[in-house]
C-alpha cells in the first residue's frame, strides 16, 4: 500500500499527491461501515421528517403535498450516489485541486454580488442555469481543503506568527466576501472551521488567545451596536417582547419544541408545521422533529449525530496521512458546528442565525455538497493504517 | 513499541518534525473529537430536556391556545322578574364587528400579485379603504378611524363597533358575502341588556357594563348567577385557516345563567316612585327622596326607590335634566379655554370630575348604601324597648316643660319641639305627641346598657344582610361612648338625633315592632330560577331573634296608631285602614355651609305600618331636604305623612287588603258617579245608597232628566248630588276658590258655596289649629260646576 501511494514518513505529505496521484479511482481499502451507515440512516430519517414538516406548506405553496419530499428525495438518492462515487475517488487528489478550488469559490463569491439572486434582501445564491447553489457552502469545505493543503506544505511554519498570516489571508479574502453577502453565519462557521483547521495543524495555543478576542470583541459589536442584528438579540432574550414580529419565529419554535413532550405527538402529527412555524422544513425543521418525535425521537437523532461525528474523529485519527486527518477532522467539525448551531438556534440558546441542519433540512444541492463532503471521509476512511498513531 | 512508549511518556520532543507535527495534529483532533462529539451536545440536551420535559406543559398549553380557533358560545344573561314574573331586565342578541388588520393586508397583497398579473380574479374590494368606507356606511363609524384600525397589520382582532343590533349585523353579513372579505371582517356574538321598566328601581337592578359585567345593584350582586358560563367550540386550525390533518374539537356547553324573582312588585315600585316624586316637586325638595315597602311579617321587600334615580338602559347619562343641562354647560365654558392651556386642562379635569360623581350619585341605592339621621322616628325603638323592659308602662306620665330639661350627666340641656311645652302626658301621649323631654326620661328610667342592648337587638349595629350590594352599617356609638359616664349620646338618641342609620335597618326594625317582636333578615330574590324555569334555591324568611315581646308589640301597635288618629301623623290617615307611625324630622349633623355653619337642612321621614291591628306592611318614606318655598310646613308630619298615605292609597287595595269605611271615613272616600239618567227617584236612590250619597231634588217627574255630577266624575261620600227631573243641569263654569288657610268647615261652606265638592285629605277635624295646606286645582281655576277639588288640611298642633 505504501508503495503505491508512496511513503508519508518523510513530510507528513504525499509526496505522489505532489507527483502526481497515480491512484484516482480507489478501491483498495473498505470504507467504514459504520460512518456510512450513520450517515445513511441520517439521510433517510432526515428526508421522511423534512417530509412530514413541510407537507402542510407544499401543499399551500406548491399545491402538492409531495413537491418538497420528490426533490429532496431525489436529491438525497443523488447525494448517497455522489457520496458513494466520492468515496471512490482518492482522497489525495483533493491536494491537488484544494487551491484551485478555493480559487474557484472566490471567483463565485465575488460573481455574487454582480450577478448573485437575492432572496430575502440579501444575494447569496448563484444561479448558473442547470444548478443554483450558494457559493459560501462551497466555502466551507474549500477552506478546509486549502488549509489541510498549506498545513501539509508549511511543516512547522505555522508555529510561527508570520506562518500564520497566509491563513489569516485567505480567512480574510473570504470573510470580506461574505460580509458583501452579509452573510453572518456563514462567516461564524468559516471561521470556527478555520480556526479549528489551524488548531488541528498545530498553530501555537496562544494565537487561539488571539482569536478569541478578536471572536469576543466582534460578538460584542454585534450584540451592541449593529442595529440589523439587534432585533435578533432582543428577540434572542426575551421573544415575548415582540411576539408578532422579531420574537414570532423563536416562539412558534418553543411552541413546537416544548409541545413535543417525552413521546411526541406521533410521526406526522405537528401542529406547528401548519403554516405557524415559518421555515418548517428548513432552518426550524429540528422543533417539528422535536414536536414529532418528542425528547426521545429529538435524543436518538442526537445520538445519530454524535455517534457521526465521533465516527469522523475516528477515521481522522486513523487516516492514512495528515492531510487525511485534517481533511476528515475539518469537515467533521463542519458538521458538528453546523448541527450545534442551527440546534442551538432552533431552541433559543443561541441568538438565531440562518444555518441549515445537514441532512434534515430541505435543499438540495446543501445535500448533495453534504453527502459529497461525507463520501470525502469515506475516501479517507479507506486508507486507515493508524499511520498518525505509529 | 519503543516509539510508542516514548510517545506517550512525552518527556521531550522526539522525533521528525513530520513525527512531531504528526502526534500534535493526532493530539489536537483527539481534543476537537471530545470537543465537537460530546461538549457541545452538553448545552443543547439539557436545554431540550428542559423545553420538552421541565417546561412541556407550560409550552403545551401554549401552543395549543395558538393552534385553536374558539367560538364562543355565548351563554344568555338571566332574566330579572319582579314577583309577579313581569321582565324587568333582560338580555337581546347583539354582535361585535371586528376587523383582521393582519388577513386585510394578505389580502390586499394577494390582489395586487392579481393586478399585476391581469388575473381576472382581481377584486379591488378586499381592500382596507373599500371596507372602511362600506363599514362606515352600514355602522355609521367614522371611516379613518376604521382605516386606522385596518392599519395595525400586526393585529388580527379590532373592535370596529359593539352591540350592534341584529338587523345591522345582517347588513354586514351582506356586505360581506357580496365583496368576498370572509375572514377580514368578522362578526361575533355578543348582548344587551335591557330594561323595559326603564328608570323604576334603576338602583335595585344596576346595570351591565359594555364588557357584560354587573356593575351596581342586583346585576352587580348577583352577577355570577346572572352570567352563566360560556361555552365554546375548540377546533385546531392552520395559520392562514389552512386546514390540519390532525385536528382535535372540543365542545364545551355554554349554561345559561340563572333568573332572579324578586319579592319587588312593579306596581308597588311604581307608586312608590310616583308618590315620591310628587311630594318632591310639592315641597320642592332638594336633595332626592327615598322609600321602601317591606312586608313587615317575611322581610320581603315589595318596593325600594331612591329619587333622582337614573336609567338603567343610559347609565352613563345624567337622567337628572337640570343637571345634566348644567354639566352640559360646564363641558362648553370648558371648551371655550382653548386647548392646552392649564385652565382647560383644570375645567376638564373639574368636569370630569363633576360628571363621575354626578354618575355616582345617581346610581346609588340610599336605601340601603347611606346612612341618615331618623329623627322622632327611632322613638319607636326607644319606647319599644322601654316598655319592653318594664322600665315604662303605659301609666308612666311624663312632664314636659318645652325647654330646659336637664339630665344628669349631659351638659346641653334638651328642648322639645313645642316650646311652650306639652304638660304632663301619658305614655301614649308623649309618642303622639313626640315629645322629646319625655323620650330622654324614658332613657333615663330604662338605663343606657338596657338601652344599647335593645338597640344592639334591632340589628342597628350590624349590616341587615339584604342582598344588595354596598350595605352601610350606619354610624351608631360604641358601648362605651354610649354607656359612659357622659349621657349626651344615650339622650339624644332616645329622640334619635346624633347618630345615622340605614334606611333598610329602620324599616326591618319597625317591622319587629310591630310583627310581635321578631327581627327579619330583608331580602328582595324570592327565588332563582334556572333556564328552564326551574327553581334553584328559593330564599325563605330568615328569623334572627325576637326583640320585644308579644305584647309589647301590641301595645306598640295600639300606641302607633294613636300617633295617626290623634298625634303628629294625622296626615298619613288612609280612608278605609288602620295606619300606625311615627313621623320623624332630623337635622342634618354633618352638612355645613361655606361659613362652616351647620346648615338647617331637615329630612322630613315617616314610617307607617298598615293595617296597624293586623300588620302586613311597613312604609318608610324620608325627603331630604325640603324647601320652605313650597309653604308648607317643614316636618315630617306635614310633609312625609302625606306622602306615605298616598303610598298606602294606592298600594294597599292592590295588594288584596280591602278597606274597611268607619262612619267617618265615608266622605273621605272618592267615588265615581253612577248614570242615573232615566231611572226612577227609587230607583236612583237604590243606586245612590251604594256609593254613601244623598240627593236633593230639583223639578218633577217620573225619571230623572239630568244629573250633576255627570255620570262619571268624581265625587266624595256623603256628598249631595242633584237629580233634575225636567231640565238640564247647568253646564255653566265655576271659578275655584283659595281654600288655603280655611278651617275645616270654613273650607266646606266655600265649596258648597262654589258650586263644588271638596275632598278632604290630611287631618280630617275641625279644629282652629287644623287648617288647608293644598288643593290640588288651583285657584282661580275655571272648572264646570259639581267638580271635585281635593283639598288637604294639616294639624298645626301637631308639630313635627
Amino acid at each position: 500500500m505504501k508503495d503505491a501511494i508512496g511513503s508519508v514518513e518523510n513530510t507528513g505529505l504525499p509526496k505522489e499527491g505532489r507527483r502526481r496521484e497515480r491512484v484516482i479511482l480507489d478501491e483498495r481499502g473498505m470504507i467504514d461501515m459504520p460512518f456510512m451507515i450513520l450517515t445513511i440512516l441520517l439521510v433517510g430519517i432526515g428526508v421522511i421528517m423534512m417530509f412530514s414538516a413541510s407537507y402542510a406548506s407544499a401543499y399551500i405553496r406548491e399545491g402538492s403535498s409531495t413537491f418538497y419530499f420528490a426533490r429532496q428525495g431525489g436529491f438525497a438518492l443523488a447525494g448517497i450516489g455522489v457520496m458513494l462515487l466520492v468515496s471512490r475517488f482518492n482522497y489525495l487528489n483533493w491536494y491537488r485541486f484544494a487551491m484551485p478550488v478555493l480559487g474557484v469559490t472566490v471567483f463565485f463569491m465575488l460573481l455574487v454580488p454582480i450577478m448573485g439572486v437575492e432572496e430575502g434582501g440579501a444575494k447569496r445564491w448563484l444561479d448558473l442555469g442547470f444548478i443554483s447553489f450558494q457559493p459560501s457552502e462551497i466555502a466551507k469545505l474549500a477552506i478546509i481543503m486549502g488549509f489541510a493543503r498549506m498545513i501539509c506544505e508549511s511543516k512547522d511554519k505555522i508555529k510561527t506568527f508570520k506562518g500564520l498570516l497566509p491563513y489569516a489571508g485567505v480567512l480574510g479574502v473570504i470573510i470580506l466576501l461574505l460580509v458583501f453577502q452579509r452573510h453572518l453565519s456563514a462567516m461564524v462557521i468559516i471561521t470556527a472551521v478555520a480556526t479549528a483547521m489551524i488548531f488541528m495543524g498545530g498553530a501555537k495555543l496562544r494565537w487561539f488567545g488571539l482569536i478569541f478576542a478578536v471572536a469576543a470583541v466582534f460578538a460584542f459589536v454585534y450584540l451592541n451596536f449593529m442595529g440589523y442584528a439587534a432585533d435578533r438579540v432582543i428577540a434572542w432574550r426575551d421573544p415575548w417582547s415582540d411576539p408578532q414580529d422579531t420574537g414570532f419565529q423563536i416562539i412558534q419554535s418553543l411552541y413546537a419544541i416544548g409541545s413535543g413532550g417525552l413521546m411526541g405527538q406521533g410521526l406526522g402529527r405537528s401542529r406547528q408545521k401548519y403554516l405557524y412555524l415559518p421555515e418548517e422544513h428548513n432552518d426550524y425543521i429540528f422543533p417539528v422533529v422535536c414536536e414529532e418525535l418528542g425528547f426521545v425521537g429529538a435524543m436518538l437523532i442526537i445520538l445519530l449525530f454524535m455517534m457521526l461525528i465521533l465516527r469522523g474523529f475516528w477515521i481522522a485519527i486513523h487516516a492514512k496521512d495528515r492531510f487525511g486527518a485534517l481533511l476528515a477532522g475539518g469537515i467533521t467539525t463542519l458538521l458538528a458546528l453546523q448541527v450545534f448551531l442551527n440546534i442551538g438556534v432552533v431552541t433559543n440558546f443561541l441568538p438565531a442565525t440562518g444555518i441549515s441542519l445537514p441532512f434534515f433540512s430541505y435543499g438540495g444541492t446543501a445535500l448533495l455538497l453534504q453527502l459529497a463532503e461525507m463520501g470525502i471521509v469515506l475516501s479517507v476512511s479507506r486508507q486507515c493504517d493508524n499511520n498518525l498513531l505509529a | 513499541m519503543a516509539r510508542r512508549f516514548r510517545r506517550y511518556a512525552k518527556k521531550e520532543p522526539t522525533g521528525t518534525p513530520v513525527e512531531r507535527a504528526n502526534r500534535t495534529t493526532l493530539s489536537r483532533t483527539l481534543i476537537l473529537m471530545i470537543l465537537c462529539g460530546v461538549v457541545l451536545f452538553i448545552p443543547l440536551i439539557s436545554v431540550l430536556y428542559n423545553l420538552m420535559i421541565v417546561e412541556h406543559d407550560k409550552y403545551e398549553e401554549m401552543a395549543i391556545h395558538n393552534q385553536t380557533r374558539s367560538m364562543v358560545l355565548t351563554a344568555d344573561r338571566g332574566v330579572i322578574y319582579d314577583r309577579n314574573m313581569n321582565i324587568m331586565a333582560s338580555s337581546s342578541t347583539v354582535e361585535t364587528i371586528f376587523l383582521d388588520p393582519n388577513a386585510i393586508s394578505k389580502a390586499e397583497e394577494e390582489e395586487e400579485q392579481k393586478r399585476l398579473e391581469g388575473d381576472e380574479d382581481y377584486n379591488p374590494d378586499r381592500s382596507a379603504i373599500y371596507i372602511a368606507k362600506g363599514l362606515s356606511e352600514i355602522l355609521d363609524v367614522d371611516m379613518d378611524t376604521i382605516r386606522e384600525l385596518a392599519a395595525d397589520t400586526k393585529y388580527y382582532y379590532k373592535v370596529v363597533k359593539r352591540k350592534v343590533p341584529e338587523e345591522t349585523a345582517q347588513k354586514v353579513r351582506n356586505f360581506i358575502n357580496e365583496h368576498e372579505l370572509t375572514g377580514l371582517v368578522n362578526l361575533e356574538m355578543d348582548s344587551q341588556r335591557y330594561y323595559p321598566y326603564g328608570s323604576l328601581a334603576g338602583q335595585l337592578m344596576g346595570f351591565v357594563r359594555t364588557d357584560n359585567v354587573g356593575a351596581e345593584g342586583l346585576e352587580a350582586y348577583y352577577d355570577a348567577t346572572l352570567t352563566g358560563n360560556a361555552g365554546a367550540i375548540i377546533t385546531t386550525k392552520g395559520n392562514q385557516n389552512s386546514e390540519m390533518l390532525y385536528t382535535y374539537e372540543k365542545y364545551y356547553d355554554a349554561a345559561d345563567g340563572n333568573s332572579l324573582v324578586l319579592t319587588l312588585d312593579v306596581t308597588v315600585q311604581y307608586y312608590l316612585e310616583k308618590n315620591l316624586e310628587e311630594a318632591m316637586a310639592r315641597y320642592d325638595v332638594k336633595n332626592g327622596a327615598f322609600g321602601v315597602v317591606m312586608d313587615v311579617n317575611t322581610g320581603e321587600i315589595l318596593g325600594m326607590a331612591t329619587l333622582g334615580s337614573y336609567d338603567p338602559n343610559n347609565y352613563q347619562e345624567i337622567y337628572d335634566e337640570e343637571l345634566s343641562l348644567q354639566l352640559e354647560q360646564q363641558y362648553q365654558q370648558a371648551l371655550l379655554m382653548g386647548k392646552e392651556t392649564q385652565a382647560y386642562t383644570d375645567s376638564m379635569a373639574a368636569y370630569n370630575a363633576a360628571i363621575a360623581s354626578a354618575r355616582l350619585r345617581q346610581w346609588r341605592n340610599r336605601c340601603v348604601s347611606d346612612g341618615y339621621e331618623p329623627g322622632s322616628t327611632f322613638k319607636l325603638i326607644t319606647l319599644s324597648a322601654a316598655l319592653d323592659s318594664g322600665a315604662v308602662t303605659e301609666n308612666n306620665s311624663f312632664v314636659c316643660n318645652g325647654t330646659g330639661h336637664v339630665y344628669a350627666n349631659r351638659d346641653q340641656p334638651v328642648d322639645c319641639w313645642k316650646l311652650v311645652g306639652h304638660g304632663t302626658l301619658t305614655t301614649k301621649e308623649a309618642l303622639g305627641a313626640s315629645c322629646n323631654p319625655s323620650f330622654a326620661t324614658m332613657g333615663v328610667l330604662m338605663g343606657d346598657k338596657t338601652f344599647y342592648n335593645y338597640i344592639k337587638n334591632y340589628g342597628f349595629l350590624e349590616r341587615t344582610g339584604v342582598d344588595l350590594p354596598g350595605e352601610a352599617t350606619g354610624l351608631f356609638f360604641s358601648e362605651a361612648d354610649f354607656c359612659g359616664v357622659s349621657q349626651a349620646s344615650m339622650i339624644s338618641t332616645t329622640f334619635g338625633q346624633t347618630f345615622k342609620i340605614t334606611p333598610i335597618q329602620l324599616a326591618r326594625a319597625v317591622a319587629a315592632v310591630v310583627n310581635g317582636g321578631y327581627l327579619l333578615e330583608p331580602y328582595i330574590v324570592g327565588e332563582v330560577m334556572d333556564a328552564e324555569g326551574n327553581t334553584v334555591t328559593k330564599n325563605e324568611p330568615t328569623v334572627l331573634r325576637q326583640v320585644i315581646s308579644e305584647e309589647t308589640s301590641a301595645t306598640m301597635r295600639e300606641m302607633m296608631e294613636y300617633v295617626v288618629t290623634d298625634g303628629t301623623a294625622s296626615k298619613a290617615k288612609v280612608p278605609g285602614y288602620r295606619v300606625g307611625g311615627k313621623t320623624g324630622t332630623s337635622e342634618k349633623m354633618d352638612v355645613f355651609d361655606e361659613f362652616g355653619k351647620l346648615v338647617d337642612d331637615k329630612i322630613c321621614s315617616f314610617v307607617g305600618v298598615a293595617p296597624i291591628n293586623d300588620p302586613q306592611y311597613v312604609v318608610l318614606v324620608a325627603l331630604d331636604t325640603p324647601s320652605k318655598e313650597s309653604n308648607a310646613m317643614i316636618g315630617g308630619g306635614a310633609m312625609a305623612a302625606p306622602t306615605v298615605a298616598a303610598i298606602m292609597s294606592d298600594v294597599l287595595p292592590y295588594l288584596g287588603i280591602d278597606p274597611v269605611y268607619t262612619e267617618e271615613d265615608l266622605n273621605l272616600i272618592e267615588y265615581s258617579m253612577p248614570d242615573l239618567i232615566g231611572l226612577t227617584e227609587a230607583e236612583a236612590k237604590i243606586e245612590l245608597d251604594k256609593k254613601n250619597l244623598t240627593y236633593r231634588v230639583v223639578g218633577e217627574g217620573a225619571t230623572i232628566m239630568d244629573q250633576l255630577p255627570a255620570a262619571g266624575a268624581s265625587i266624595p261620600g256623603k256628598s249631595e248630588v242633584v237629580l233634575y227631573f225636567n231640565q238640564s243641569a247647568p253646564t255653566d263654569l265655576v271659578t275655584v276658590p283659595d281654600f288655603l288657610t280655611y278651617n275645616l268647615n270654613n273650607a266646606n261652606y266655600l265649596a258648597t258655596t262654589n258650586g263644588l265638592y271638596m275632598l278632604i285629605t290630611g287631618a280630617n277635624k275641625h279644629d282652629p289649629n287644623v287648617t288647608a295646606t293644598y288643593q290640588d286645582i288651583p285657584a282661580g281655576t275655571q272648572v264646570p260646576r259639581g267638580t271635585m277639588v281635593t283639598v288637604e288640611f294639616t294639624d298645626y298642633s301637631a308639630g313635627e
